[in-house]
């Protein structure tokens, strides 16, 4: 008797032993197919990108018009994925109140809490009998949901490209599919700047206001000076920037080629980023701690960093530079100002695009038409959010105008500061399907290299290599 | 029997009402638990990104990951083989003085002749770190020791004038591994408490008594009485505590700083952490997951039965076969 339990243990061991794979299993059958064309469609982006550019306009137009799709209109509720609801507790009531819709005639699901989590459950929602009518997407991933498994043309709800032209041509570039047809547009044109104190600025550098700010740190070299200086003169308290994540999001703006060429990684500027990375990290130049972490918003308030790299998202009421600067009240609020800084760049931004479930057809192409091809709404939207739309007309009225002032900025309207900067991004051809893992795996073996645990400039990029092929084995690796 | 009953009415089974009982169990265990595990098998088969999800490529997964070769396949099999050994380290380093300390708790609260005030307290405070769930425990630590001056013991020692500059607990291989450890130890030496006890109290009191009236010292009543009888629920911790440790996977996942698949560290990457890993990628590798897998699920049953054969003497063993031949001989009868 006592073996026989003794076997019943084991067995019973076992049998959790067994569940261990049952884990493993969970989703695969509703993501594998859904994806699997995706990705495959996606893989080759690189090259159809620059054919996208080589297409002239009419062809462009011509494609656009061919791939329309018909779709219903006879859905009750106007239905938006996204993972940023705040944002859309913002855009519908402006759109209802416009456009004279019932506030319970749109709606938004929360898919996820960032996008890295909304990438993945999208697919399971949408495989799902649920009603969904438009898509946020983010840059990173767009790409494998640019295709007709997830997606329809723009064309389809009767938005020509041509509606486009006032925008931001990188946002077009990143919604337009791998056959050049526009599937997705951005509402914002999410450039960022250098946002950094205003004090600590003139105490160390003696710089009185944005323009002589942008003098100092034009480019990487004065960067790195400007860092040494701040860096001696405050005795190694106050470092240049926050965090290497965000300084390589405004580096990687020099990137000439796109992460995966003719199915190679690419390893461009990096290897240089690997040597700025380790100088501002052995010198202090940077503060050391975690992107997006408690510790990211607390130097914002005690000296140890003169900045950030901000995008134009960050810098709304209660985004991430309020937080930085404690909110209302706070150590340092008010006290940021923003100027372009290094390079000009792009981080992040939402393009909207028709899903192929749509059934609203009517309402669908209203609000996209109103967040992104209409001046007036978007110029009405940005006044009212603070959010940079994608609308060269629209912002170019408001700076005009002069009527934003940013009171986390001191007062400082950012979009005087960015509006350059956003018609300076040109991301053709350099968006691949890969980019949010590829990003994910250097910045990690940047971390690592600075942190010590790759002793060599060669370890890290190997490292680095060895992570996208574990992550990608099909990439070419000879 | 039914030549007891002349008038040929056969008896009423109620054994089909009996299987009516368990059928949504099974259902939901075949669903949830059976598909999926052959599932595995299957995927394990088949190739990695969502390109070649459907490629049949027959064994080249467990080629790659146990033998190597062009550059992806050396990188995965140095992760995999690098994701074992640190599932053997954090589960040694954790299993050790987890069982030390239960088993001298478990000693001291069932000795008749400590008495120890409070068990019922001491059992339930010490039970409750295995109520919390993993991810609040983990993010608990991550605040205490918070890689930055921010956090919570780095602070302490800033302040102490103890270290100069902020140490990376979270980021360097010992302080993570030994943090990890802790935090596993912490939340499972109440369980293992319980389950040795509750061994303890199920030896024949006499025993003891015995022992006390022959004058043997309380190293002797452990050693010579409570050890040895307490071998069954041992080896049923330990082969527990084993499955448990080569699928321990919460916190030495969640025990990081930054986001995304790359920050997991990978000195805590354990061999589960490793299959969720390559299963949530943005291009998943179900391949490699469900090859790895399947490779877990081996080393688990052969290490379970190795520790049960070294566990259980000759003696035992032929026992068991005597008996079994025993009631075979009887049931001939």
């Amino acid at each position: 008797m006592k073996n026989f339990k003794k076997k019943i243990a084991l067995l019973a061991a076992l049998a959790c032993a067994g569940t261990m794979l049952a884990g493993c299993n969970s989703d695969d059958t509703t993501s594998d197919d859904a994806s699997a064309d995706a990705t495959t469609a996606a893989a080759d982006n690189s090259g159809a990108a620059e054919e996208t550019t080589t297409m002239n306009a009419e062809e462009q137009a011509a494609a656009n018009e061919a791939a329309a799709v018909e779709l219903a209109d006879d859905g009750d509720k106007l239905t938006i994925l996204c993972w940023t609801g705040a944002d859309l507790d913002n855009m519908i009531p402006l759109f209802c109140e416009e456009k004279g819709y019932s506030a319970d005639q749109v709606t938004w699901v929360q898919v996820g809490t960032s996008g890295g989590e909304a990438r993945e459950q999208y697919q399971q929602y949408l495989a799902g009998d649920e009603d969904a009518d438009i898509l946020i997407l983010e840059a990173d991933w767009i790409l494998g949901y640019l295709n007709d498994q997830y997606t329809v043309p723009l064309s389809s709800l009767g938005i020509d490209a041509s509606a486009y032209s006032e925008a931001y041509p990188y946002t077009v570039a990143i919604g337009t599919d791998e056959n050049g047809i526009l599937r997705g547009a951005s509402w914002q044109a999410a450039a960022g700047g250098y946002v950094y104190r205003t004090d600590l600025a003139e105490q160390y550098l003696g710089v009185t206001s944005p323009e002589q700010m942008q003098e100092k740190i034009g480019d990487w070299d004065k960067f790195q000076e400007a860092a040494k200086t701040v860096s001696e003169a405050s005795g190694g308290k106050t470092a240049m920037t926050a965090t290497l994540g965000g300084m390589w999001q405004v580096y990687q703006a020099n990137r000439t080629q796109p992460w995966v060429k003719d199915n190679k990684l690419v390893l461009d500027n990096a290897e240089n980023f690997l040597d700025i990375a380790k100088t501002f990290r052995d010198n202090k130049y940077e503060t050391g701690v975690t992107q997006w972490s408690d510790a990211w918003f607390a130097v914002g308030q005690d000296d140890s960093t003169m900045g950030y790299f901000f995008s134009t998202w960050c810098l709304a009421k209660g985004a991430q530079l309020e937080q930085a600067e404690g909110g209302e009240g706070g150590a340092t609020y008010g006290k940021y100002n923003i100027c372009v800084g290094p390079s000009n760049y792009f981080w992040g931004g939402s393009w909207l695009a028709p899903s192929a479930k749509c059934d609203n057809k009517t309402m669908a192409a209203d609000f996209i038409n109103f967040f992104t091809t209409n001046k007036d709404t978007m110029q009405k939207y940005a006044e009212k959010s603070g959010d940079f739309v994608n609308n060269k007309a629209a912002m170019q009225a408001i700076v005009d105008a002069g009527s934003n002032s940013n009171a986390l900025l001191g007062g400082q309207d950012q979009f005087a500061v960015l509006i350059d900067a956003a018609a300076g991004i040109n991301m053709d051809g350099l968006i691949t399907a890969y980019d949010s893992s590829i990003k994910d795996s250097f910045n990690n073996a940047v971390t690592k290299y600075v942190d010590g645990e790759y002793a060599t400039k060669e370890d890290a990029l190997n490292g680095f290599q060895d992570d996208v092929a574990t992550k990608y084995p099909d990439l070419n690796w000879d | 029997m039914q030549s007891l009953r002349p008038n040929g009415r056969k008896s009423i089974s109620y054994a089909k009402y009996g299987y009516l009982f368990i059928l949504p169990f099974f259902i939901v265990y075949v669903f949830f638990m059976i598909y999926p595990l052959i599932n595995t098998f299957r995927l394990s088969f088949f190739g990695n990104g969502n390109a070649n999800a459907d490629t049949f490529v027959g064994l080249q997964n467990f080629k790659y990951i146990l033998v190597g070769g062009s550059r992806p396949a050396k990188a995965i099999h140095e992760e995999f083989i690098r994701s074992l050994k640190n599932t053997v380290i954090l589960w040694v380093g954790n299993f050790i003085p987890q069982i030390i300390l239960s088993l001298l708790l478990a000693v001291w609260f069932t000795d008749s002749r400590v008495k120890v005030k409070g068990t019922g307290f001491f059992k339930v405070v010490m039970y409750m770190p295995n109520i919390i769930t993993a991810t609040s425990v983990c993010g608990l630590f991550l605040i205490l020791f918070g890689n930055s001056k921010y956090g919570a013991v780095n602070a302490m020692l800033l302040d102490m004038g103890t270290i100069a500059e902020p140490f990376k607990f979270v980021n360097t291989v010992t302080s993570s591994r030994v943090i990890v450890m802790f935090i596993q130890t912490w939340m499972w030496f109440g369980n293992t408490m319980i389950l040795l006890m509750s061994g303890i109290m199920g030896i024949d009191l006499s025993l003891f008594e015995a022992a006390s009236i022959d004058g043997a010292s309380s190293g002797q009543v452990f050693f010579k009485i409570t050890l040895p009888l307490l071998k069954p629920i041992f080896l049923y911790v330990l082969i527990t505590s084993m499955i448990g440790g080569l699928q321990m996977f919460d916190i030495p996942y969640l025990f990081h700083e930054g986001s995304g698949a790359s920050a997991i560290q990978t000195h805590l990457e354990t061999a589960a952490v490793f299959v969720y890993k390559h299963f949530h990628l943005i291009d998943p590798n179900y391949g490699y997951s469900a090859a790895a897998s399947v490779l877990l699920f081996f080393i688990t049953g052969i290490l379970g039965l190795l520790v049960y054969r070294f566990n259980t003497s000759s003696d035992d063993r032929a026992a068991a076969k005597s008996n079994k031949k025993k009631s075979k001989h009887a049931g001939l009868l």
